[in-house]
């Protein structure tokens, strides 16, 4: 009996390694999305790391651009020559690609391994009961503020609290001739984050599954149209820099770095690349950078440490060589995690990791995802590729003023009812 | 014809042309001259003369791998386009202008209809079709989807060209006991290298510039022809743009010297091409 | 003889059977299925992975045509070939009547203002988004003087699609140029100078007997400003990919961003076989219409 399993394991590696054993070396295609090269330069040291220690194994980085990689990723899964690990932000994006075939399940390769990581996140890599990538950070969106302008409008960021508040503060800040707000709104989704945001606070966990249950029309419900009419107040201020929509993420939050605006609703991990983004690369230092939650609505079902945030991963394709796995425990190893974390280039997942976090900024993200009861991922990904896409498109009409919040819900909705 | 009024005409045409100069040599003579700029000076003088020159953006771009990776994979594609558009369009150029039989009149209807839509109508399609043939990532992905669709335009362009060539020649060899297969090698490709040349510059050129089609079948950024590289360049260098400009003239140099030393055919090529299309 | 007859139709079908099947097998698996599949596909709700079994009818049509996009794509088709028309031709053909004479530097004039077209449209749309980019560009430098912060033109939806207009004319009027001058080069001298003898002048010898000549070229160019107008797509990604909100999609780049990046197969397909019906059917009746006598 041991010795049929012996020769059943010897045959299986056998046959996992066989396109291998032909050249040396095996070759591990990375393929990821991070442009901060201060970041990536930690990551080739990781890779090179690894291929030490592994010898014959070889980690080929490959990079895209974020807007370039989500257009290409549904072309770029179907081809032999696709990348052995691409990135992730879980959700319904994550779920069509499994219902798709193109993903290895790791299940049994990942093992016990994922003890070690937070189970939350590690669950939103989890399809039907099997895994298929590994999360190596998490992120809160929320006001990034540069408290240097508040002050300038006489506006304390820390006493931000309701939606009302937020306006006002907009208004104040026009008053005082500083651009309140800067966004991203070429590529869509920093628009977005208003749109769900709201209905994070205004319809909580309860209203988001009674949408996907199509429960009160779905996102066509009051929830879904109150977001889109509070969204409109704030784009009625006008609170955003000149030429928003012409303005890709990275621009934004340089714009936001070089001190140009006053706020960014932003994903925690821009705390670092505001400054890799601004001209002078130092952007809005550790004394002058603030931070508020997402403003509650008041009579808001949502509780006010409801998160909104990103779940970020990595996924190994079909057909990649069992290294892959290997490599990405690797890469959400303590040390790496630990190492990650102190640069402040991400929440870690690794558990106990995140005490290495190396400012007050990151410690107080990492407590508030902590302290949350429901953590929603970004609708673009959790909706899946094509729902998610048309949230963002919608959310951008509205803020370009040629939707309505209605036709904006409707057009979602509809979306929704066609499915991916 | 006062002489008064002439001047006046021809100062109007000075002036116009004058303008016409300038609207069409700035954004080039600006995107030359960014490339030789720090980003600092870009800023304040886009349009002037440098003040210092960055050698190096031009240096850095030249040396680099990628650069030349690009161009040659670019250079791959489009020579194997013009090849295989100028073997199987020629042949059956021939057939449809010397070889009369039953169901040509209709074959060569069936493929000029080629001229009346463009590949994006049928994108979707075409991408399902290269990845079943398992071609995705690879030159002929593209390659054959481009000689496809060129298809119809070269053999318009051939079959007249071979029908306008005396037919004494044809009738003289038949007579001699060359065969069709022989003459169309002996005869009438070597006379016919005008159109050929002019053919292939247009293919070329098509080629080189194409963007659609290799943008979609193509995921390996080993395998991308420059303008796919140049896009993922200005991705990554999103607002560098004295680097971004020296790299789009490095880009468009190759084009602009063939044109200098190809413009016969590329003008009477593009326009007669376009003339019959 | 006979024999001599055999071995030339022999003859002739080794060369039929060898020559034609590489061209219509290639025309055939790469143009024509696919535009039939298009067809087919139109009909399904498929992610393009496995083999498409969603059927959903017509509805993809119709989640088209519902599209807001969609409509303003179609309308920004019409623009370019508004502007085409009515900017460019004029445009062309003016250089193409002072170019056609010969006098020093004209050969020279005529390449600079036909190089733009040789160009690669991903390399003119980047070259003109640094002259649009508020912070660098032309705009910005002028704006500069005056103290005051450029507009961003391509990203605002009211500014973005006339400032791609721009960009088209300066790309495309070259190769209108040429083609009238290559026109004016073969029109029949003795007309022109019988009209000048008889007495015309300057504009009236343009306007009453030039123009009307080169009419046939005047149609063609309008067949190309229509049929490139249906094409355009590289040119919109490097400068807007569409935006900003969704201003400025053509159909193409419609079929692109809403199509392939979302892998959404049945409704790109829709979106094509659309396209292809605005093309075939454009391509007959203008030929029909207005150039029965080519």
């Amino acid at each position: 009996m041991a010795i049929t399993r012996r020769i059943l394991l010897a045959t299986t590696t056998l046959a996992l390694s066989s396109h291998i054993a032909a050249s040396a070396d095996t070759v591990v295609k990375w393929l990821h999305i991070e442009a901060n090269p201060a970041q990536v330069k930690i990551w080739e040291e990781v890779a090179r790391d690894f291929e030490a220690k592994n010898p014959g194994v070889k980690i080929e980085m490959s990079f895209l651009e974020n807007e370039a990689y989500k257009a290409k990723a549904p072309t770029l899964l179907q081809s032999k020559e696709r990348p052995h690990i691409i990135y992730s932000w879980a959700g319904g994006v994550l779920k069509s690609q499994v219902e798709a075939g193109v993903l290895e399940d790791i299940t049994a390769a990942v093992g016990d391994y994922k003890d070690n990581l937070s189970p939350g996140a590690v669950a939103a890599f989890n399809v039907d009961g099997r895994l298929y990538g590994l999360p190596h950070t998490v992120s809160q969106v929320g006001f990034m503020y540069n408290k240097a302008l508040f002050a300038k409008a006489g506006v304390d960021g820390s006493k931000i609290a309701s939606w009302d508040d937020l306006l006002d503060a907009v208004r104040k800040l026009k008053g005082a001739s500083v651009t309140p707000i800067a966004v991203g709104g070429a590529d869509k989704w920093p628009l977005h984050f208003y749109w769900t945001h709201l209905a994070v606070r205004i319809g909580g966990k309860p209203g988001f599954q009674a949408a996907l249950k199509g429960e009160n029309g779905g996102f066509e419900s009051p929830v879904f149209q109150r977001s889109g009419e509070l969204f409109k107040q704030l784009v009625d201020l006008q609170p955003f820099q000149t030429g928003f929509l012409g303005f890709k993420n990275p621009d934004a939050v340089g714009y936001f770095g070089d001190g140009k605006a006053a706020m960014v609703l932003a994903i925690s991990s821009f705390y670092v690349t505001q400054r890799t983004l601004s001209a002078s690369k130092a952007g809005v230092g550790d004394d002058n950078i603030g931070w508020f939650n997402f403003p509650i609505v008041s009579g808001g079902k949502g509780d006010p440490s409801d998160t909104l945030g990103g779940i970020n991963g990595w996924l190994v394709t079909k057909g990649a060589p069992k290294e892959a796995v290997g490599f990405i425990k690797h890469f959400i190893s303590a040390d790496v995690q630990k190492r990650l974390a102190a640069g402040n280039y991400i929440i870690p997942t690794y558990k106990g990791a995140e005490s290495g976090l190396g400012s007050e900024f990151m410690r107080n993200i990492a407590h508030n995802i902590a302290a949350s009861k429901y953590h929603q991922n970004f609708y673009d990904q959790d909706l899946g590729p094509n729902v998610g896409r048309v949230v963002n498109d919608a959310t951008a009409e509205i803020a370009g003023g040629t939707m309505t919040p209605m036709q904006a819900a409707k057009a979602i909705q509809d979306a929704f009812r066609q499915g991916n | 014809m006062s002489k008064a009024r002439l001047d006046g005409t021809v100062a109007f045409k000075a002036l116009f042309l004058c303008a016409a100069v300038l609207f069409v040599a700035t954004p080039l003579l600006a995107t030359v001259l960014g490339g030789f700029k720090s980003l600092g000076e870009l800023r304040t003088n886009p349009f002037g003369l440098p003040h210092s020159w960055e050698w190096h953006n031009y240096a850095d771009i030249l040396f680099s791998s990628r650069y030349w990776t690009l161009l040659g994979n670019s250079l791959a594609i489009a020579l194997l386009t013009v090849a295989l558009t100028l073997i199987t369009g020629s042949m059956a150029a021939f057939v449809f202008a010397h070889l009369r039989f039953f169901g040509s009149e209709m074959l060569f209807a069936y493929i000029t209809a080629g001229l009346l839509f463009p590949a994006a109508t049928a994108i979707l399609p075409l991408f399902i079709k290269v990845r079943d043939l398992g071609l995705l990532d690879s030159y002929f992905g593209i390659v054959l989807p481009q000689v496809a669709f060129g298809l119809a335009m070269s053999i318009l362009l051939l079959r007249r060209f071979f029908r306008d060539l005396p037919p004494e020649l044809l009738e003289a060899a038949v007579v001699d006991g060359c065969s069709y297969i022989g003459f169309f090698g002996h005869i009438t490709l070597p006379l016919s290298r005008p159109i050929l040349a002019t053919v292939g510059t247009i293919v070329f050129v098509q080629s080189w510039n194409a963007y659609l089609v290799p943008l979609v079948m193509l995921n390996s950024d080993r395998l991308y022809p420059w303008p796919l590289g140049i896009m993922v360049y200005q991705g990554e260098f999103s607002s560098e743009w004295n680097l971004i400009l020296a790299f789009i003239t490095l880009t468009i140099l190759p084009t602009v010297v063939l044109f200098l030393f190809a413009q016969k055919h590329i003008v009477a090529g593009l326009t007669a091409g376009a003339v019959k299309g | 003889m006979r024999f001599a007859v055999r071995r030339r139709d022999s003859s002739k079908w080794a060369a039929i059977l060898l020559f034609l099947p590489p061209a219509l097998l290639l025309f055939s698996i790469f143009v024509v299925l696919p535009a039939g599949e298009a067809g087919w596909y139109s009909a399904f709700n498929w992610n393009g992975f496995g083999r498409p079994t969603r059927w959903i009818g017509l509805d993809n049509y119709r989640f088209v045509l519902d599209n807001r996009a969609f409509g303003v794509a179609i309308g920004n088709n019409l623009k370019v070939i508004a502007v085409s028309l009515l900017v460019q031709l004029p445009l062309a053909m003016t250089l193409a009547i002072i170019l056609a004479e010969r006098f020093r530097g004209a050969v020279a004039l005529r390449m600079l203002f036909f190089l733009p077209y040789i160009l690669a449209e991903i390399a003119t749309g980047l070259m003109f988004s640094f002259i649009y980019d508020g912070n660098y560009g032309l705009l910005a430098t002028i704006y500069g003087w005056f103290g005051a912060e450029a507009p961003h033109l391509l990203a605002s939806p009211a500014t973005a699609m006339p400032a791609i207009l721009v960009v088209i004319v300066w790309k495309y009027f070259g190769f209108h140029m040429m083609l009238f001058i290559a026109a004016l080069q073969g029109l029949d001298r003795g007309v022109i100078e019988a009209a000048r003898i008889d007495g015309a002048t300057g504009w009236q010898l343009q306007r009453h007997v030039v123009i009307p000549l080169l009419s046939p070229t005047i149609r063609l160019s309008v067949f190309f400003s229509v049929v490139g107008s249906l094409q355009l797509f590289d040119l919109i990604m490097p400068l807007t990919r569409g935006g900003p909100a969704d201003s400025s999609h053509t159909i193409v780049s419609f079929l692109y961003t809403f199509g392939v990046t979302r892998m959404r197969v049945g409704f790109g397909s829709a979106v094509g076989v659309i396209l292809f019906l605005i093309c075939v059917t454009f391509a007959f009746t203008y030929k029909r219409w207005f150039m029965r006598d080519e």
